[in-house]
């Protein structure tokens, strides 16, 4: 099959490039990716724009299957990518939000400026270090029965708060409330709840992480305000998601579909987008189960909220005062909601494979402080650069969904980095430039090296110019915790 | 005769394998993910104390491997166990039946999320050898 190249894209403006319909026959969409130039050659150096246009293939996808800026190639799906799919009888493909089901990134906010904390930040480090259980094959400290994880899968971060892990107002800070109501725990298979039953509470391994920031600059005084952030002002931003409880039930589904889908009819482009209806009973067993394991992801970066204030307790004892959740939002995940199609409001299935929900002002379900300004958006750099705040736009529920981008993106292989860094020299480097990073293996250090990342500034300027999430703040590394 | 090697992937670990047979294409695979997960384990492995019986219907040959990989992979997550060793009691284009042996561990060097479908394609070469591509998620 031939290869999507840059001569191939048409330029619909000066951060937005379309691959038209007639590329390929068996395409029922456009494809659509928003970048600014720079980035298009990154881009179109790999296969994510081929994997782009089999997603454009799918039955049942509406308007275009869209790729932003931090895209790069996945397996099936693209990173970085957004497809809807009509509802109820579009598909729902588990390769469009990936095993890593409701992977995200929750941001907490201190009451304590960077020149309280400057002094006692490695033995933070260490600290979180300590408390957060990181890397391959650690268990947490709580040792889950099959009636707690039912429980977790049906209540998600609330089962926690009713442990005494967290309070309702952390509920009211995150995306969907951190609960996903369509979950069902009978959906999800006894080995994916075996393998998430000491998982709770740990970070896992890959490019997950607990980092601690300082607010180096804000772009907009209304919504930092709004969302409780300042100049200097230190946070904690937690990346992970649903570990191998997630991970089992899309490898489960994945084989359920993949012989499911001759009843179906459908033959999609590649293996790994195996999809069936969703109101198939194998779409809607399969959605019951991803909203559960949602759920789990959600109580796991609870969990870590409560070791990260325990942590930040024993370093600063009273005078830290207290880490409030400033905002949790999923980037792995499918989601039934309501968009504007054809001028009607519909219902459509978005799925979010490494991109964010980014619902801009008015959206009900947003805390009442934040309604006038949207959603918060957090995208995590690599360590050693910057992390950033948006917030969430009208023009993005025009045009994307509701969608951003998640992170800075991959542009190194992860065997390629390795070759190329040496873990020694890259953790004097960052603790030259005052970062403080606790891991568990020098592997996970240069695998997860700035130098294997696109420039997060470039991706969040895109998203910023084509107003579909606006720069709120820019957030430094202070300690990264990694597995 | 089987083999496998590391080619150049994005974002996760990818590997082409090639092997005389279709039992040894499995196992080749099977040591490529094992070289993830704990680099050289299995060309020292001790004597297996541990086994566990694996048996899988698939659609294809391709989506067998796959499958019969994930299945493993799950195994070893599950009993904490590296399996270096296949014992087949019946392969064919959609079916295996195997026990598989190893050595429990204390822990692993890498995280494999899950063995993907994408760019897999299991094909028998004109001399009548087995090859394919495998993407794992890490």
């Amino acid at each position: 099959m031939k290869k999507v190249e840059k001569k191939d894209l048409q330029q619909i403006n000066s951060f937005t490039w379309e691959i038209p319909k007639s590329y390929r026959p068996d395409m029922l969409v456009p494809a659509r990716i928003y970048a600014l130039e720079e980035l298009v050659d990154a881009i179109t150096g790999d296969r994510s724009l081929d994997q782009l246009v089999n997603v454009a293939t799918l039955p049942g996808i509406v308007k275009a299957s869209m790729v932003m800026p931090d895209v790069h190639q996945g397996y099936g799906f693209p990173i970085g990518g957004v497809a809807a799919t009509r509802y109820p009888d579009g598909v729902i493909s588990p390769g469009g939000i990936g095993y890593d089901i409701n992977c995200g990134v929750r941001l907490l906010i201190s009451e304590l400026n960077y020149d309280q904390v400057k002094s006692r930040l490695e033995d933070l480090s260490k600290e979180l270090y300590k408390q957060i259980p990181s890397g391959l094959g650690q268990g947490g400290s709580l040792q889950l029965t099959t009636n707690e994880i039912d429980q977790v899968l049906r209540k998600g971060a609330a089962w926690a708060v009713e442990q005494g892990m967290g309070t309702e107002e952390d509920l009211l800070h995150a995306e969907s409330q951190a609960r996903l109501e369509a979950a069902d725990p009978s959906k999800v298979s006894p080995q994916a709840k075996k393998r998430g039953s000491d998982q709770l509470g740990t970070i896992g391994a890959g490019n997950h992480f607990v980092e601690v920031d300082r607010v180096e600059a804000i772009f907009d005084e209304a919504a930092a305000e709004a969302y409780g952030l300042q100049l200097n002002q230190m946070v904690i931003l937690i990346h992970t998601g649903s570990r191998g409880l997630g991970h089992q039930t899309a490898t489960d589904y994945l084989r359920t579909m993949m012989g499911a889908m001759s009843k179906y009819d459908i033959q999609p482009a590649d293996r790994e987008l195996a999809c069936v209806p969703l109101s198939s009973p194998e779409g809607q067993d399969y959605f019951h189960a991803m909203c559960a394991a949602a759920n789990f992801a959600w109580c796991n970066r609870q969990v870590i909220t409560e070791e990260a204030r325990r942590a930040w307790s024993n370093i600063f004892g009273r005078a830290g005062g207290k880490l409030h959740v400033l905002y949790d939002v999923a980037h792995n995940i499918a989601k039934i909601e309501e968009h504007q199609l054809n001028g009607e409001r519909s219902k459509v299935i978005v799925h979010r494979k490494g991109a964010t929900r980014a619902f801009g002002p008015g959206f009900a379900e947003l805390p009442a402080a934040y309604q006038p300004v949207g959603q918060p958006v957090l995208i995590p750099g690599s360590m050693g650069t910057a992390s950033y705040v948006l917030r969430g736009t009208k023009t993005s529920m025009k045009t994307s969904f509701g969608s951003s981008c998640h992170g800075a993106g991959r542009r190194l292989s992860r065997r390629a980095a390795k070759r190329q860094v040496d873990a020694g020299s890259l953790l004097k480097k960052l603790r030259h430039k005052g970062i403080y990073v606790q891991a568990g293996s020098h592997r996970g250090v240069t695998e997860e090296a700035p130098i294997a990342y696109k420039d997060v500034d470039l991706v969040v300027e895109t998203v910023h110019q084509a107003d579909i999430a606006r720069k709120v703040a820019r957030l430094r590394p202070a300690c990264v915790i990694k597995g | 005769m089987h083999q496998y090697r590391f080619i150049p992937h994005t974002a996760d670990i990818s590997i082409e394998v090639e092997a005389d047979t279709l039992e040894e294409l499995f196992l080749a695979s099977l040591l490529g993910m094992n070289q993830i997960l704990k680099e050289d384990f299995c060309l020292h492995a001790p004597n297996p104390s541990a086994e566990q019986d694996v048996s899988i219907r698939s659609v294809d040959n391709t989506t067998l491997l796959v499958d019969f990989l994930s299945a493993v992979l799950t195994h070893t997550y599950l009993e904490k166990t590296m399996f270096c060793r296949i014992d087949f009691s019946a392969l064919n284009a959609n079916y295996v039946e195997a026990t598989i042996k190893g050595v429990p561990v204390d822990f692993f060097e890498d995280d494999i999320k899950a063995v993907t479908y994408h760019g897999a394609e299991v094909n028998r070469n004109k001399d009548g050898s087995w090859s394919t591509a495998i993407i794992f998620d890490i």
